[in-house]
């Protein structure tokens, strides 16, 4: 079977600024991908171009079986714009309806899946309302619903979370597990490392229009732990000197920082090139430090993203995620 | 076929959002009763400006001022002849302390020339004007016909109003009273600018409220820009021809029943003799109506996309709304000659041939086959028009911020 997406080497500048530059990944069928970023790192841009919103500079998209960005391959796709937006004046249920028809669905049958939609997400009262008559959140839950009424083959998000509560963000998961269940594809971009953790099989990591790294986010995480990222706990502070003493030992320990938060740890220690979990720990034990706890640490989404793209380029980004 | 079945999903949408709005109701039921409501009460309020008036005579003649004061009192005025030597400066008092509106001064020697002079507060009035001049005419014509020793009898016959009529032709039409073509035909123009103004500058604030609104994103990924734009130009001039077929319909039907009509007001008679609206008339008002909507609204669309705030609109849309004014102020140039080269040239330019060419052929002005070539015009220049307006809409739709330079433009319809 075709992938669901490939794109290759994507180019987009506006003026002098390239705000995508070479960018190739494959998206698989029946996946859920995400386009990971902080904020200007050209992940709307590629999202658009895949909607033939804009037009590449240069590069190729390949949407399912062969078709270019388009209308014929807009009825396959279901897309949430980072703009969202909606005709304030038009009856939440015909606003739905009028995007499902678009999307090639006959108008009986948009009506039909409409109603159904509205009943899933809470909104079957609301049907018959103006759309400017609800709250962002419903109005929120209503874009969802015209990116979804078609049963897109190719699902595009775009930073899905933004102005989510957490109980709509657990409608969604619940909403794209279905999706995947079905053997239908997600694509989404976000800067939310902690909810992208939570729902993506597979990751392209992007920063200033550059691809970093992508890839099934377990081999990744699997990749990055072997990188030696140990995680250490002492029984006493007669422990903790000696063990102080033997860390501080550049042939065994290239970095040290503290644990961190909400980590009952001591420390994390990042191994120097060639040495072992197993040297580091047989080093412990043979200086009588009293190991409390030795972790060998898998990375969360959010520590690749930092090591890989730096610090200063997440700082805007964190607030969101801790609220 | 995709774009065509996409073009009218949106159609539909524009026409039913607007057809369904009370607002819609309102105008189309409203606006006739409205035109015609601007056109009734300042001739009624003018009517009204002379009945009832205050006149005072000052009468240095000993002839003029019981005539006058008869005549006036005729046409339900309220004179009053004071003496003679009555200093102008206490008639002035009067007119300050609303005491009266005014006084007609009548020098010793009016029947052989003086001036007679009326001052009031209402000498501004149309009415007041043409009732005096005609008063006092007559008074002082009949006063010199005595004065001559002609017998009464006699100076009646020469002083009866002679029957004169206007009647517009064109050498081919039937006669119809001159004033009542203009009336039909400006009509006709107004209805015509008004609908081309309010449904063009409808397409161009509809675009501008998907962008404010946020959701021309989810538009334009959705379905090509092209088809947005022409769907939403045919929904938009849809509900306008609704609305511009409902009102000729009240206008025929008002001009078929006119006598009961006016005959429920008391007036008799039917009033002047108007020209009659053939079918083929009303076909053609309705194809300049399309056509020069669609011309306009490409632009209009053109607009929208150009800009990305309501306030933006109003400066950028300026150029359109002087190209339509100009139409405005030439209706009067057709209407006096509708057979004249400058006629002829206006109706064939693109620009204002939709508006124009309806009223110069209503007159007679026009052969069919003028008529066929300002069409073929006006079809090429609006298909030329909305390509050109498709691409400036293709690549505008989506900035936000910044209005384009000229420069800026002519790279997008490169594009």
């Amino acid at each position: 079977m075709t992938p669901a997406l490939v794109v290759r080497g994507l180019v987009k500048a506006f003026g002098n600024h390239v705000a995508v530059d070479d960018i190739s990944f494959e998206v698989p069928r029946g996946v859920v991908y995400g386009i990971l970023g902080p904020n200007g790192a050209g992940k709307s841009t590629t999202l658009r171009m895949i909607n033939d919103i804009f037009a590449p500079d240069a590069g190729e998209i390949v949407v399912l079986d062969g078709l270019r960005p388009g209308s014929e391959a807009a009825q396959q796709i279901g897309y949430l714009p980072e703009e969202r937006g909606l005709y304030p004046k038009m009856k939440v249920a015909e606003m739905i309806e009028f995007i499902g028809e678009l999307r090639g669905l006959a108008r009986a049958e948009a009506r039909r899946r409409t109603g159904a939609w509205l009943d899933r997400l809470g909104l079957a009262q609301w049907g018959s309302n103006k759309v400017q008559d609800l709250s962002k959140g419903m109005q929120q839950k209503v874009q969802f619903a015209t990116a979804l009424i078609h049963e897109p083959q190719l699902v595009i998000l775009d930073e899905p979370w933004s102005g989510l509560d957490p109980i709509n963000a657990e409608v969604l998961r619940e909403v794209v597990d279905e999706i995947r269940a079905s053997g239908r594809t997600v694509l989404f971009s976000t800067h939310q490392m902690e909810q992208a953790e939570k729902v993506v099989d597979s990751v392209c990591i992007i920063a200033r229009g550059k691809k970093i790294l992508d890839g099934n986010l377990k081999d990744l995480k699997q990749r990055e732990a072997a990188d030696g990222l140990v995680s250490l706990g002492f029984g006493d502070a007669a422990s903790r000197a000696t063990a102080d003493a033997l860390l501080a030992d550049r042939a065994l320990v290239a970095d040290r920082r503290a644990p961190r938060a909400g980590d009952v740890a001591d420390c994390e220690v990042k191994l120097a090139d060639g040495v072992t979990a197993q040297q580091l720990l047989a080093a412990l034990v043979t200086a009588g430090v009293s190991v409390r706890r030795f972790e060998v640490v898998v990375p969360t989404l959010h520590q690749i993203f930092v090591d890989r793209v730096g610090a200063s380029a997440t700082v805007a980004e964190r607030r969101p995620e801790v609220a | 076929m995709r774009d065509l079945r996409d073009m009218f999903v949106i159609a539909r949408r524009e026409f039913l959002e607007r057809v369904r709005s009370k607002w819609f109701a309102v105008i189309t039921v409203l606006g006739p009763i409205g035109m015609v409501a601007m056109v009734l009460v300042p001739a009624l309020i003018a009517g009204q400006g002379a009945d009832g008036a205050k006149v005072e005579i000052v009468d240095r003649s000993g002839v003029i001022g019981k005539p006058l004061f008869d005549k006036l009192a005729q046409a339900r005025w309220k004179p009053a002849v004071v003496p003679a030597e009555t200093p102008d400066r206490i008639e002035m008092d009067r007119i300050r302390d609303h005491k009266i509106n005014g006084f007609v001064t009548i020098p010793a020697d009016a029947l052989g020339g003086g001036q007679i002079l009326y001052r009031g507060d209402n000498a501004s009035s149309q009415v007041v004007q043409v009732t005096l001049h005609q008063l006092v005419s007559q008074v002082v014509q009949a006063e010199r016909g005595k004065l001559a020793g002609i017998p009464q009898d006699k100076l009646d016959a020469v002083l009866a109003r002679p029957n004169f009529d206007a009647q517009h032709t064109n050498g081919e039409t039937e006669g119809a009273s001159g004033m009542a073509s203009f009336l039909i035909a400006y009509m006709l123009a107004f209805i015509l600018y008004m609908v081309i103004t309010l449904y063009g500058v409808g397409v161009m604030r509809s675009v501008v409220q998907e962008k404010t609104s946020r959701v021309m994103e989810l538009m334009v990924a959705t379905v090509k820009p092209r088809s947005l734009m022409a769907g939403k130009i045919l929904g938009v001039g849809g509900a306008g021809l609704v609305q511009i077929t409902v009102w000729l319909a009240m206008g025929a039907i008002t001009l078929a029943y006119r006598e009961q009509i006016l005959g429920a007001f008391g007036v008799t008679g039917g009033g002047p003799a108007l020209p009659s609206i053939a079918f083929g008339e009303v076909a053609i008002v309705l194809l300049y109506f399309i056509l020069g909507f669609f011309f306009y609204a490409s632009i209009y669309a053109a607009v929208g996309a150009m800009v990305s705030s309501e306030q933006d609109t109003q400066q950028v849309q300026m150029p359109v709304t002087m190209l339509l004014v100009i139409g405005v102020l030439c209706l009067q140039m057709i209407s006096n000659d509708p057979r004249g080269s400058a006629s002829a040239i206006m109706t064939m330019v693109p620009f204002w041939s939709s508006m124009l060419m309806p009223m110069r052929y209503v007159l007679g002005g026009a052969t069919l086959g003028e008529v066929a070539i300002s069409i073929a015009i006006l079809v090429v220049s609006t298909v030329l028009i909305a390509r050109a307006a498709a691409k400036i809409y293709r690549v505008g739709v989506l900035m936000y911020g910044k209005r384009p330079g000229v420069r800026e433009l002519i790279r997008w319809l490169r594009y």
